[in-house]
């Protein structure tokens, strides 16, 4: 128990220090970027005056920090100059499309590589491996770039996926079922991309851990005791390789949120990704510290999560930690 | 055999230990800091020509003492005397002239030499970093230290990888020698060695003690190698010195309990040391 | 020494991609920024070794393009007259590495143009583009990583040798710059600065911020290199022999961080690269008119090109060697480094 306490608190104390960074950041260059809004001519004068003045940018930094970490105690987190609107709906909203997408991805691409990094691991330097280990090889040095812009390619000129969006022009004329089929059209694409920039190294990483587990002495003797292949495997060989399996796991689950930017952009699939693109390019400030924090909430949570699970399954973790 | 005991010699010794406490403690973000007493008021003298042994088991503190001594870390507590000057609390500036003086020989030969230089780059560092020598003076007293401790001087292009353990060792004792030093510290130098290598080193400290007069400080977990090589055995146990005093005396009237079972672990079998028979 | 073989074969295949590309004015036939109006968006041509008449020509040859009867934007090859490829033609002014003036390509044709990847908007030659447009993400992905492994050995050296206050804090700021989505902070720090400079300018930039974005992890790799290495007895020995510590870093501390870096290195560098891509993909890197596999693609966000014009997708694949050959060079070091280990503790087991 005590180690989880700790695990949040350094947790805790890791997001604090993200969101201070990140303010840091954006006012290291205030000039600039309220500069950048003079020079836009959809933004007059007196509302930068006023915007400035709203936000306290006349004060010095450590007050607009705390006031802004107070107003985001409330769950605010400012206000979308661009989309006239708070920010913090305008964030939930994108969060749940991107997390609709990079949570049916994710478990896809563990579902494919968990079994295949197994079969690899089990034939290890044999053809079937080394057959994974070139077609690994060959997903890998595509960049997710050239993936996501090549699928786009080849489902316009086939025309069988709808190219980009979440939903089409009439989707709200649908009926449930079709509003499901629609979604899960438009979602094929950006998920193939997900799955596939991701499951090569997925992949490698399962057929190591078990590789690994599967070459070690405890192994060799658990078998020479005639414990069949199946048992060994399952009920020997994964619960030793968990460990790194896990903390794989809970990187997974860190980039929920972060790690789709590129192909929701190229997709132009509605989610945090594009937003906080919008954001950067029309210098809409409190939805970029937003955003980056979301993710970074992921993050942490994510390396939380995993540690938990890491307490909760291994149980030389517990008797260290409870030995301290 | 070994030279006689020059012990109660009238001479300032050459080092003396007075109190010296060395505690090390381990401070975290969250929760009391630990400390570790490494040593506990060990004190002694040292005359200059002989050997003193200090013998101990594994984390009684023998490596402690040696890096202390070495001017390697600072005490806590307590003083060193070394020429009759006090070291122990010395600023860096001062310690970095004490410390060619005091040299260490450590014990596992392959950890102590960069294996990425060669022999000559090897012994020609001590050399270097005192700055006082030129480049063909450097080569000279390479190939003379080498000659000293008996490797052949075709050695000087290879890489410490390509030496045996003994010849390792052996050249980190040329390494040592070339700064002159008037003490040298053997921490643990034979323990890693094999039996028979063993011999041939102790060998030759012993030559080299008797033709440079060196001063030998002994760490060691084997009661019969201090025997053979040392005058005066100080046996340490949680970081003090429980027992001290010649050779002989330690080994036919031990006092203490740690000395005993010191004593006891001695495998009789083996070929005892001269000294011991009388 | 199958190891040592493997990774020689792969430095040499990185090195003859890396010398195309520095070479561009050498390899692509044009000026990247010439411009053919008359000639927008035109499909790769195809080379022939056997023209309609069946004829076998010694050299391989190209159709010109011409517009297709009654079509817009539909090309055919005019079959009329067969262009032999020049090998060593004189072609457009070029420095070669930057400061030779040259005027020999590789290749090109005498009386007609060569699009063997085919044109843009302004009819420049994408082949040009290619292999100019990888200089600049090729130089940003290096610079950008050796800034990034400067500044993690300078402060992983400081943290493992120095240890105490300094190492703590300097390992929790490694913590937060960890925690951060790499992309978004890369996003984020280019975007608070100034967004329309210079191409020169905006090189650097992005150079620069690249580099910064990625220190945390090797400084915690030189870190623990170091803390390790100060513990050796060789590095002790040095301090009794009066070595300062400068001394110990400079001679027997950092040089063990070497491989470190270069893993870190090999690593690094296929990322940056493609950092510089996805930055001027998206309009916050290098901008027009200077080329980089970043730009060349971003004129794909338009549908109208993503239907019509697929042959400017290609600068994508442009990539997949250079990762090829990076992941070759890592796996390789990597045996090396276990062979090496093995090598040497069997050595050490025979004293």
């Amino acid at each position: 128990m005590r180690y989880l306490l700790r695990r949040l608190g350094h947790a805790s104390l890791l997001l604090a220090g993200v969101s201070a960074l990140t303010f840091l950041f954006t006012a290291m260059v205030p000039g600039t970027y309220f500069d950048e809004m003079r020079m836009n001519p959809q933004i007059s004068p007196e509302t930068i005056t006023a915007l400035r003045a709203q936000y306290g940018f006349d004060r010095p930094l450590p007050l607009r920090y705390v006031s802004w970490l107070s107003s985001l105690l409330h769950g605010e987190m400012g206000f979308s100059f661009a989309y006239n609107s708070p920010v913090a709906p305008l964030l939930l909203v994108r969060a749940r499309n991107t997390l609709l997408l990079t949570i049916t991805s994710t478990l896809l691409a563990w579902a494919i590589a968990l079994p295949l990094g197994i079969w690899g691991a089990e034939r290890k330097g044999r053809l079937p491996d080394r057959l994974l280990s070139w077609g690994t090889a060959i997903f890998l040095v595509i960049p997710d770039l050239a993936l996501a812009l090549g699928l786009l390619v080849l489902s316009v000129r086939s025309g069988w996926f709808p190219t980009g969006g979440m939903a089409s022009v009439d989707f709200e004329g649908l009926s449930p079922f079709n509003k499901l089929c629609d979604l899960a059209l438009h979602m094929i694409l950006p998920v193939t991309a997900l799955v596939l920039s991701s499951l090569p190294l997925l992949i490698r990483h399962v057929r190591a851990a078990v590789a690994d587990v599967l070459s070690a002495p405890f192994l060799l003797a658990a078998s020479g005791h005639g414990i069949p292949k199946r048992t060994l495997l399952y009920r020997y060989a994964l619960p030793a390789a968990a460990n790194p399996l896990i903390s794989l796991f809970g990187f997974s689950v860190g980039v929920l949120l972060s790690g789709s930017l590129l192909i929701e952009v190229v997709m132009s699939w509605p989610g945090l990704g594009p937003l906080l693109l919008e954001a950067i390019l029309a210098r809409d400030l409190y939805v970029v510290i937003g955003g980056i924090l979301f993710s970074t909430f992921f993050l942490v949570g994510g390396n939380l999560f995993a540690d938990m699970l890491l307490y909760w399954a291994d149980p030389r973790i517990r008797t260290e930690s409870h030995a301290r | 055999m070994k030279v006689e005991a020059t012990i109660g010699k009238n001479m300032q010794p050459l080092l003396r230990v007075e109190n010296l406490v060395k505690r090390y403690s381990k401070r975290s973000l969250a929760g009391t800091p630990e400390e570790f007493l490494a040593l506990d008021r060990v004190s002694f003298t040292i005359s200059p020509g002989t050997t003193l042994a200090v013998v101990g088991e594994s984390g009684s503190g023998k490596s402690t003492l040696a890096a202390c001594l070495a001017c390697l870390e600072s005490p806590t507590g307590g003083s060193i005397w070394f020429e009759g000057r006090e070291i122990a609390n010395l600023e860096e500036r001062a310690r970095r002239q004490i410390r060619p003086q005091v040299q260490l020989i450590f014990q596992d030969p392959a950890s102590s030499l960069n294996p990425r230089w060669s022999v000559m780059d090897v012994l020609a560092e001590p050399l270097i970093l005192q700055r006082k020598f030129s480049g063909a003076e450097i080569d000279m007293r390479g190939a003379s230290l080498l000659e000293r401790v008996g490797l052949s001087p075709e050695t000087l292009k290879r890489l410490p990888i390509e030496l045996s353990g003994g010849q390792r060792q052996r050249l980190a004792i040329a390494r040592a020698l070339a700064l002159e030093p008037k003490l040298l510290i053997l921490d643990e130098a034979l323990s890693a060695l094999d039996c028979s290598i063993q011999a041939q080193i102790a060998n030759l400290l012993m030559e080299l003690q008797s033709s440079l007069g060196m001063t030998y400080l002994f760490i060691t977990h084997d009661l019969a190698m201090a025997a053979h090589l040392a005058d005066e055995i100080a046996v340490m146990d949680h970081g003090r010195i429980v027992e001290q005093g010649p050779v002989q005396k330690i080994l036919k009237q031990p006092e203490q309990e740690t000395t005993r079972q010191l004593l006891a672990a001695v495998p009789r079998i083996t070929l005892s040391p001269p000294s011991l028979e009388q | 020494m199958k190891a040592q073989r493997a990774l020689a074969g792969w430095l040499l295949a990185l090195c003859a991609l890396h010398g195309i590309v520095v070479c561009a004015g050498f390899f692509a036939p044009y000026d990247p920024a010439e411009q053919d109006r008359k000639n927008p968006y035109l499909p790769p041509m195809r080379l022939h070794l056997v023209d309609r008449l069946d004829h076998l020509h010694a050299r391989p040859f190209v159709y010109s393009l011409k517009l297709r009867e009654g079509s817009l934007d539909q090309y055919e090859e005019d079959t009329g007259e067969p262009h032999l490829v020049e090998f060593f033609p004189v072609g457009a002014h070029y420095r070669l590495l930057g400061f030779l003036p040259c005027r020999r390509h590789f290749f090109g044709l005498e009386n007609a143009r060569l699009y063997l990847l085919g044109t843009d908007a302004y009819g420049r030659d994408q082949l040009s583009r290619l292999l100019f447009g990888g200089q600049v993400s090729l130089v940003a992905g290096l610079l950008g990583a050796g800034f990034t492994l400067l500044l993690g050995l300078c402060i992983g050296a400081v943290a493992g040798y120095f240890g105490g206050w300094r190492d703590s804090l300097l390992m929790r700021l490694s913590e937060l710059f960890m925690a951060l989505p790499w992309l978004y902070l890369l996003f984020a720090i280019r975007a608070f600065l100034p967004l329309a400079v210079s191409p020169l300018k905006a090189f650097f930039l992005i150079v620069t911020v690249i580099g910064i974005v990625g220190w945390a992890r090797p400084a915690r790799l030189v870190r623990g290199v170091v803390l390790s290495a100060k513990e050796r007895d060789f590095v002790r020995a040095a301090r009794g022999f009066g070595a300062t510590n400068g001394y110990l870093l400079r001679r027997h501390i950092l040089p063990e961080t070497s491989s470190v870096l270069l893993t870190q290195a090999v690593i690094l560098i296929p990322q940056y690269v493609l950092a510089e891509m996805t930055l001027s993909f998206l309009g916050l890197g290098v901008p027009e008119p200077v080329p980089s596999w970043g730009n060349l693609l971003s004129s794909l966000q338009q549908y109208s090109v993503l239907v019509s014009y697929w042959w400017m997708y290609l600068p994508a694949l442009a990539m997949v060697p250079f990762f090829l050959g990076y992941l070759g060079l890592a796996s390789s070091l990597q045996e090396r480094g276990a062979a090496y280990k093995m090598e040497s503790e069997n050595l050490g087991n025979l004293t």
